[in-house]
């Protein structure tokens, strides 16, 4: 069975002031369906910019990368935003939620831009809400609910689309331990459950639940080295 | 966007984005609602004006209304043999006028006016005297209190019977009592056998001048009376003629048959001219449309200040909302759909405030004609440009804005603090 993610020769240069900063300087890693990879590395090391480019929400500066068995390094922008809606579900460190919708609102808003109906998407929505743990804040407002309640929302609607990936950028990194553990607990669920789940770290101790850890520095994968083809 | 009922979503959130920055939507909105006011305001104001224009014309006998006056042809030089040999306007011109458009000619008026002593027992003055003939007090709006209106015998045969104006009345008959009494015109006793309204017209209901006061100093004798008896006239030369043709629209093509008319019965002169009333106050109200895309003008500028307020306070707002599009372009919206977000917003606060700006409009022009007392009067074509160009500003100044948020990358907006 093809791998979910599969990406080679991955660069990203930017354009700072007067030079050029090569944040990936040529990765190459292979995610299967189902497996739980922790994506790690220092600051600056470029985990950030390869979590953009795996989550679609940049496009390499050369380099290919299949994700589904589609390649997207070279899709416009409306098509990116179409694979986002219907293959990836982030969750990111300071949750991203907006914050004048309530929570099933909030829930229910990649089903909008995915045309799912109103019946359907609330329905959805409450499932995903009971499925996190909180069923009952569905019309409370991100404001009224604490850091692991905002996460789990996250999580809710990370889901709501059935992506084929989800995509964890710091997800605890925001949280007291004890409730970072609760939603790192999720997350193990959820893989247990089948997901495919990308954990996007620099704490080792988060990495090591992970079935597999990916290193990255200056913009190259380090360990494991047979990963960098 | 497919989902169903995407609109109801998008000017819902649109609502409660509007409703958590009332200040600033308040701002924004300002721009739309002077705008909107000042171009009702100025139209409405000009609506009403206009409508009271067209009551006083109503009230004058109406628009549909030809006027035939008898003209110099020589004007620099002696006039010819031919030229002096034309008797002028002439009754049977008028007849004949009224017979060649019998089917849009509703009436018709004649008038002979001179000055002359008017004595009764109360007083004695000078006065214009309008000789008048055939359906006059009608075609004029005039209508009778008491007595009767000249008939056909009395325009035959120039019997010395007199019409007075409210105003005559009260100058020579002070107690009222006229009818039945006589008065002498020059040197001839006159029957006075008809009493007329008086006719009022106030432009502004506090103006104190009556603009038809002149119209109730009327002292009316037959116009046959006035020709032979005052001028020794025996060809019945006319000042005026004056068709009422219902049919304004059919005034032009009575004109011309009629110019080929006179024409042809004057020896090929045209020792007269035509007045088309309707023409006259068509004429008017294109200058008065000067003063609507004035009005226009000024609510335009002011729609177009608001808009660039506006787009100032978008953008900085995009600023404190980069995130927000981040967030829905992460879970998947295109750019596409946050340009609609934008613009759902945009449009939705456009018409809140236009309708906020209709009703200050429509306060604003009912306060200043309250002050000049014109009853108010609103066309719909002016609430539809009102309506139209803050529509139109609004749109076009949110479009800068949405696009720049549609086109932000999102990892930059995600990033973005």
């Amino acid at each position: 069975m093809e791998p979910l993610i599969q990406a080679s020769g991955i660069t990203k240069s930017y354009d700072a002031d007067q030079s050029v900063v090569h944040a990936l300087r040529g990765v190459g890693l292979s995610v299967q369906r189902g497996e739980f990879v922790a994506l790690i590395g220092p600051s600056g090391s470029g985990k950030s910019t390869l979590m953009a480019i795996l989550g679609c929400l940049d496009s390499p500066t050369s380099g290919r990368y299949a994700l589904d068995g589609e390649p997207v390094e070279a899709l416009p922008r409306a098509a990116l935003a179409r694979v986002r809606n219907e293959k990836i579900g982030f969750v990111f460190q300071y949750y991203n939620l907006l914050p004048r919708a309530n929570v099933l609102r909030n829930v229910e808003l990649p089903m909008l831009y995915a045309g799912v109906s109103r019946k359907e998407r609330t329905r959805r929505a409450k499932e995903l809400l009971d499925r996190v743990g909180i069923p009952e804040k569905a019309h409370q407002l991100p404001s009224q609910l604490s850091g692991g309640q905002r996460q789990r929302v996250a999580v809710a609607r990370a889901l709501v689309n059935r992506p084929a990936l989800l995509l964890a950028d710091e997800p605890t990194g925001s949280l007291d331990s004890h409730t970072g553990a609760e939603v790192l607990a999720l997350f193990r669920e959820l893989h247990g459950q089948g997901h495919t789940v990308i954990i996007v770290t620099h704490d080792p101790s988060i990495a090591a639940l992970a079935e597999r850890k990916i290193e990255l520095c200056d913009g190259l994968v380090v360990s494991p080295r047979s990963a960098a083809a | 966007m497919r989902a169903s009922g995407a609109l109801w979503i998008r000017l819902a959130n649109a609502w409660i984005e509007i409703r958590e920055n009332l200040g600033r939507s308040t701002l924004q909105s300002l721009g739309i609602i002077l705008g909107v006011a000042a171009v009702l305001g100025g139209l409405s104001i000009s609506d009403s004006q206009r409508k009271q224009s067209d009551r006083l014309y109503v009230r004058m006998g109406g628009l549909d209304k030809l006027n035939v006056q008898p003209s110099p042809v020589a004007r620099a030089s002696t006039p010819s043999a031919l030229e002096t040999a034309n008797l002028g306007l002439r009754s049977q011109d008028a007849t004949g006028g009224a017979e060649l458009g019998r089917s849009q000619v509703a009436g018709f008026g004649e008038q002979k006016s001179i000055r002359a002593r008017v004595r009764s027992p109360y007083a004695d003055e000078e006065r214009a005297i309008s000789g008048i003939g055939r359906d006059y007090l009608r075609v004029e709006g005039y209508q009778l209190a008491q007595g009767r209106e000249f008939s056909a015998e009395d325009l035959r045969n120039a019997t010395p019977v007199a019409i007075l104006g409210s105003e005559a009345i009260q100058v020579f008959f002070p107690n009222g009592d006229a009818l039945g009494k006589t008065i002498r015109v020059g040197d001839v006793p006159v029957v006075v056998v008809g009493l007329l309204k008086e006719r009022v017209f106030r432009f502004s209901k506090n103006q104190r001048r009556n603009i038809f006061r002149g119209r109730n100093k009327i002292v009316a004798l037959p116009a046959t009376l006035v020709q032979r008896r005052f001028e020794g006239d025996q060809y019945e030369r006319l000042e005026r003629v004056t068709f009422k043709i219902p049919e304004i629209n059919s005034i032009e093509a009575f004109a011309r048959d009629l110019t080929q008319l006179l024409v042809a019965n004057h020896r090929q002169q045209s020792d007269f001219r035509l007045d088309d009333v309707a023409a006259r106050v068509r004429k008017r109200r294109a200058n008065s449309s000067v003063y609507d895309v004035i009005f226009m003008l000024s609510g335009v500028l002011s729609l177009l200040g608001g808009g660039l307020v506006n787009v100032n306070i978008q953008l900085a707002s995009l600023k404190e909302r980069v995130r927000e599009v981040g967030i829905k372009m992460a879970i998947g919206s295109s750019g596409r759909e946050i340009f609609k977000d934008f613009m759902a917003e945009a449009m939705l606060l456009t018409g809140l405030g236009a309708l906020v700006g209709l009703a200050v409009g429509v306060a604003f022009s009912w306060f200043i004609l309250a002050i000049i007392g014109v009853p108010l009067h609103i066309s719909a074509s002016s609430f539809a440009w009102a309506v139209a160009l803050a529509g139109s500003t609004g749109f076009l100044f949110a479009l800068y804005p949405a696009l720049k948020a549609s086109r932000l990358s999102p990892m930059e907006a995600l990033r973005y603090d």
